[in-house]
């Protein structure tokens, strides 16, 4: 489970002074759920998603994460996600075997634990035919989907995806997206950002919709299209965030 | 323990990573070990054969009799080293040389002979030019001929005057080199060898440490990293050992690449160290002892700057400072001889190679060695500390 109160991020740009990235966000995803953060670029998804993966650290506000709070336990906070963004990449010199193996060993998988952990991934995945091959020599695909074992070497309860699918063709934003599902099914806790709004409809059972550091409306996919009066996501999403001022302004 | 934490976990998958690196495996391995001591052997062969050639070859010689002096000018001619060839005029024979006709020229002066038989000295001169490396040859063959010349002279004109041999050397002076040709061959390492180790340990590591912080965050692994249960402090130390180990590697291997042919008897590059060299099993250990905290600083410097820059690109052009800070204190180190005075031994990088040159010049002080040993961890400390507290902060990690 996912709780966030009030999660608050600000930098310090020489050009625009002190920016509100995040700003008093708050929300509460549960097992068995996928938590859509939608917003355009710069609206504070993927800071938001690093704060809860620990990789920043909140200005103000905090979260726990399967009970653990992110800024009193952030090694078990990490130990109990996986990250997957469209930005994350792998060591090109490193084989999908060894990839796997060693995000395995850095959350203490060893010995025949780890080894039946990474054939369980290889088999599952259909990454066998490439294992040994060096990660800089994969098709985007296959790079994909060791990503996807390596994510989950360590059977985290709570998945966290940020743009999984930036960048990616259709075929290979499929495995992405059929993943995500699973993880429902799996009964795990997963928190999803995105600028994709087929996306959101397809996979999510909450949204907040980010704009501007703040979430600007929060719902069903459903909810979100009866309170704005629109029929498409894609009007209900350009209308919820024209309506809104920049705090920042 | 170290092996069991994730630190470890870190280095191992970074120095299997970094082992897979072509460009490492050719710059600190392959290049020190084979292509150094190659072009080392290609530089000593062919100045070797061409000092051979110089003394082998005939040159030509001018000579200018002002008046004849033929005790001398027969000698000449009948020496094999020169092949001689007469001029009438003094401008003559400068328009020879300028033109490479003759390489010098002898001028005997007009009252030359009558001086040498009166127990002057005879007048003489050469002609030759600086600017050409054979010109300089024949005018030091010149000197020796007429040297020689001198010697056999004396002898005479000492027995003509029934003067004891004495006569002509008012002191006879001895010198007795006490140094064994292996200590001479060491101390000529002495002046080259612990600026070549410093320098090893201190560029050894560059991209190893690009690659290792600058490059993970252009190839977008960085963050793949962070998010994984791993401290930034274990990742630090996990990379900053990796950097450390190959510097440590490129200083043995430019060791090997120097020593190794010395010791399996390579002699184009022993002539040019000694007779021979030795380094006996303790000196090895104390530079190995010593070259830890070196390579420890220089990596935690290089790391630092890593971390710092945003790419390898930007990495690289914040290297000039650190090329001078270890390139200076490394260049002075071969200004100070090896018996310094103490407060060298606080100066970072100098203390290293003056310690090294020390050990090979038979000279260990434990003293300077244990200061130098000391204050370098405690530098190496510092900069290590710095690079940690560089890696916790988020606005230089997702600089952008």
């Amino acid at each position: 489970m996912i709780i966030a109160e009030n999660l608050t991020k600000t930098f310090r740009d020489r050009k625009r002074g002190l920016v509100r990235a995040v700003n008093n966000l708050s929300l509460t995803c549960h097992p068995g759920q996928i938590f859509g953060l939608l917003g355009a670029n710069g609206a504070g998804k993927t800071t938001t998603l690093r704060m809860l993966g620990t990789l920043l650290e909140p200005t103000h506000g905090n979260a726990t994460i399967a009970g653990y709070d992110i800024r009193k336990n952030p090694e078990e906070v990490r130990r109990s996600i996986g990250f997957l963004s469209g930005s994350t990449a792998l060591y090109g010199r490193l084989t999908a075997r060894e990839m796997i193996q060693y995000f395995g060993q850095l959350n203490n998988l060893r010995g025949t634990d780890l080894s039946t952990r990474v054939d369980e991934l290889i088999e599952s995945l259909k990454i066998g035919e490439f294992e040994n091959g060096r990660c800089d020599k994969l098709s985007t695909g296959q790079k994909q989907r060791v990503s996807i074992a390596r994510s989950i070497v360590h059977r985290p309860p709570v998945m966290i995806f940020d743009e999984p699918t930036s960048g990616l063709d259709v075929m290979t934003s499929q495995t992405i997206m059929a993943f995500i599902e699973q993880c429902r099914i799996d009964n795990l806790t997963v928190v999803f950002s995105t600028h994709i709004m087929s996306e959101v409809e397809r996979l999510c059972d909450r949204v907040a919709i980010v704009h501007h550091g703040v979430i600007a409306a929060e719902g069903s996919v459903d909810e979100l299209r009866q309170l704005t009066g629109e029929a498409v996501m894609e009007n209900a999403f350009l209308k919820i965030v024209h309506e809104m001022k920049d705090p920042n302004v | 323990m170290f092996s069991r934490s994730l630190s470890y976990v870190v280095f191992r998958k970074e120095l299997r990573e970094t082992l897979r690196d072509k460009r490492v495996l050719l710059g600190v391995i392959v290049s020190p070990l084979l292509v150094t001591p190659l072009i080392l052997g290609t530089i000593f062969f062919f100045a070797g054969k061409k000092q051979m050639q110089k003394g082998e070859a005939i040159l030509d010689i001018g000579i200018v009799e002002q008046a004849a002096f033929p005790e001398l000018v027969q000698q000449l001619d009948d020496n094999a080293t020169i092949k001689t060839k007469h001029f009438d005029t003094r401008e003559e024979a400068i328009t020879a040389v300028e033109k490479r006709i003759v390489r010098a020229v002898l001028v005997v002066s007009e009252t030359a002979r009558i001086d040498f038989q009166n127990d002057q000295s005879a007048g003489l001169e050469i002609i030759f030019t600086f600017a050409n490396e054979t010109s300089q040859s024949a005018k030091s063959r010149l000197q020796n001929i007429i040297k020689e010349f001198d010697k056999s002279a004396l002898a005479k004109r000492i027995q003509t005057m029934a003067l004891p041999e004495s006569f002509a050397k008012p002191t006879s002076l001895s010198i007795n080199n006490i140094a064994t040709s292996e200590s001479t061959g060491s101390f000529v390492l002495g002046l080259f060898l612990p600026y070549l180790i410093v320098i090893s340990a201190a560029f050894g590591g560059i991209q190893t440490a690009f690659d290792l912080c600058a490059g993970e965050k252009e190839r977008s692994t960085m963050e793949t990293l962070l998010v994984s249960p791993a401290s930034r402090s274990d990742i630090v130390q996990g990379k900053l050992f990796t950097i450390f180990t190959i510097s440590l590697i490129a200083s043995l291997c430019a060791i090997t690449g120097i020593v190794g042919p010395l010791a399996f008897g390579l002699d184009f590059l022993k002539d040019s160290v000694g007779n021979q060299i030795s380094i006996n099993l303790t000196s090895v250990l104390a530079m190995l002892l010593i070259v830890v905290p070196l390579a420890l600083f220089t990596s935690s410097l290089l790391l630092v700057i890593s971390s710092f820059a945003r790419n390898q690109k930007e990495a690289q052009t914040y290297i000039l400072p650190f090329i001078s800070i270890i390139l200076l204190p490394a260049m002075l180190s071969t200004i100070f001889g090896a018996e310094t005075q103490l407060y060298t031994a606080f100066i970072p990088v100098m203390n290293i190679s003056l310690t090294m040159k020390q050990i090979l010049g038979d000279l260990f002080d434990p003293l300077y060695f244990a200061i130098s040993l000391g204050s370098s961890f405690l530098y190496a400390y510092i900069v290590m500390r710095i690079a940690t507290a560089f890696f916790q902060r988020e606005n230089i990690l997702f600089r952008t």
